[in-house]
């Protein structure tokens, strides 16, 4: 190096590899795992139409529900919703373990969350936006889903389960 | 000499950096997600003909679920089919044909001359729109439901439940865009945008133009 180079202290020094080895590191986790094991966001799938995602006929979530697809593959439509009490439609599903479920959640009103117990299943339910995620229940037993995003005073009673049999 | 090597290759990563990022924010190419692959099928049209998956190779591919005795309007999937038809030069395909392709899950009633006289009175054009059907329920159910992911069931009233849905499937059988439910943009002015960036990517997408569409896609920088 030449004279002119700036002395750093060692302790100083080190830290400072330090840090660029944890930037290094973590751009190469994300990288991994959003690249090479297809690791993704749950991101807003479609926008629709908040006033009417629940009362027009060709809408899912005018009947929401589990769909049985193909055998050990569903779909869940679910409404989340305020108005006229805190709920999710349906709070309640059975499905046999194995099964793959693709859930498709959206708000009738006010912003809510989304959260499936023992799951990686977290996202927000924003009105006027999809949230898509699918999940594989391999082990029965009960999994309760709640409503992770402040959304009112029922906010606390805002809760189902999806229950899978052996 | 080593200092100047170092400034240049901070520079370069700097620059390679900011490009990918303004890459990202600007999106000068938008694709559509390669979703999953579309499955294989043989089916029987409304000519009593063969309909392979295999013969839809090279063109885009728009497929609906439905059958001939729903009651109208049927979500209005045909009304979208027809729309799409009368409007295809919107989406400038310059020569890459599209075919609708309406798989029945009534196989029971919609045998091919039943098909064949549906589509003759919703006025279809039968060298671009195929109705087809199998009598083999589990083939069926295998195609629909697990290939396309589209859920249909027959009720006790002999009628059938289903989530009306559009698949737009392209030339290497690979299924690009699903519509599953209506969205502040009608399904048919979506279905035309989407078949434009389709068109646009196959034309486009050679020589070192191929690496910017991957780029796209590697960056998610998807058509809305």
């Amino acid at each position: 190096m030449s004279t002119q180079s700036m002395h750093i202290d060692a302790y100083e020094r080190n830290w400072m590899i330090f840090g660029i080895v944890m930037l290094a590191l973590f751009a190469a986790a994300v990288s991994v795992a959003a690249f090479g094991m297809g690791i993704q966001v749950p991101a807003p799938e479609q926008r629709v139409d908040p006033r009417t995602v629940a009362t027009d006929p060709n809408s899912p979530w005018s009947n929401p529900g589990l769909r049985e697809i193909a055998p050990g593959k569903y779909d869940a439509y679910i409404l989340a919703r305020a108005i006229p009490k805190w709920e999710y439609l349906p709070n309640e599903m059975t499905v046999p373990a194995g099964s793959t479920v693709s859930f498709y959640v959206t708000s009738a009103d006010v912003q809510h969350g989304f959260k499936i117990q023992d799951t990686n299943a977290n996202f927000m339910v924003l009105p006027g936006q999809v949230s898509k995620l699918t999940i594989t229940f391999d082990k029965p037993g009960t999994y309760n889903f709640i409503c992770t995003e402040y959304c009112g005073s029922g906010h606390g009673v805002m809760y189902g389960a999806i229950i899978v049999t052996p | 000499m080593n200092k100047y090597f170092l400034h240049g290759l901070y520079g370069l990563l700097g620059v390679i950096m900011l490009s990918a990022i303004a890459f990202k924010i600007f999106q000068p190419i938008q694709v559509l997600p390669r979703m999953h692959l579309a499955p294989a099928f043989n089916l029987i049209d409304q000519d009593g003909k063969p309909l392979t998956s295999e013969a839809l190779r090279g063109q885009f591919v728009i497929f609906t679920f439905a059958y001939s005795h729903c009651p109208a309007p049927c979500y209005g999937i045909f009304e979208t089919l027809q729309d799409v038809q009368s409007r295809l030069d919107e989406a400038q395909l310059e020569g890459i044909p599209v075919t609708f392709v309406t798989i029945s899950f009534d196989p029971q009633r919609d045998t091919p001359a039943v098909l064949n006289a549906y589509a003759q009175s919703i006025g279809a054009d039968t060298q671009r729109w195929k109705f087809a059907t199998t009598t083999n329920q589990t083939l069926l159910k295998t195609i629909i439901g697990s290939g396309f992911e589209v859920y249909y069931e027959r009720k006790e009233d002999g009628n059938f439940a289903f989530d009306p849905t559009f698949v737009l499937v392209d030339g290497w059988g690979i299924v690009r865009a699903e519509y599953r439910y209506a969205t502040e943009v009608s399904n048919a002015d979506r279905i035309l945008r989407h078949l434009g960036v389709l068109a646009e990517e196959v034309r486009n997408s050679k020589g070192t133009a191929k690496l910017a569409y991957e780029a796209a896609h590697l960056f998610l920088c998807y058509a809305p």
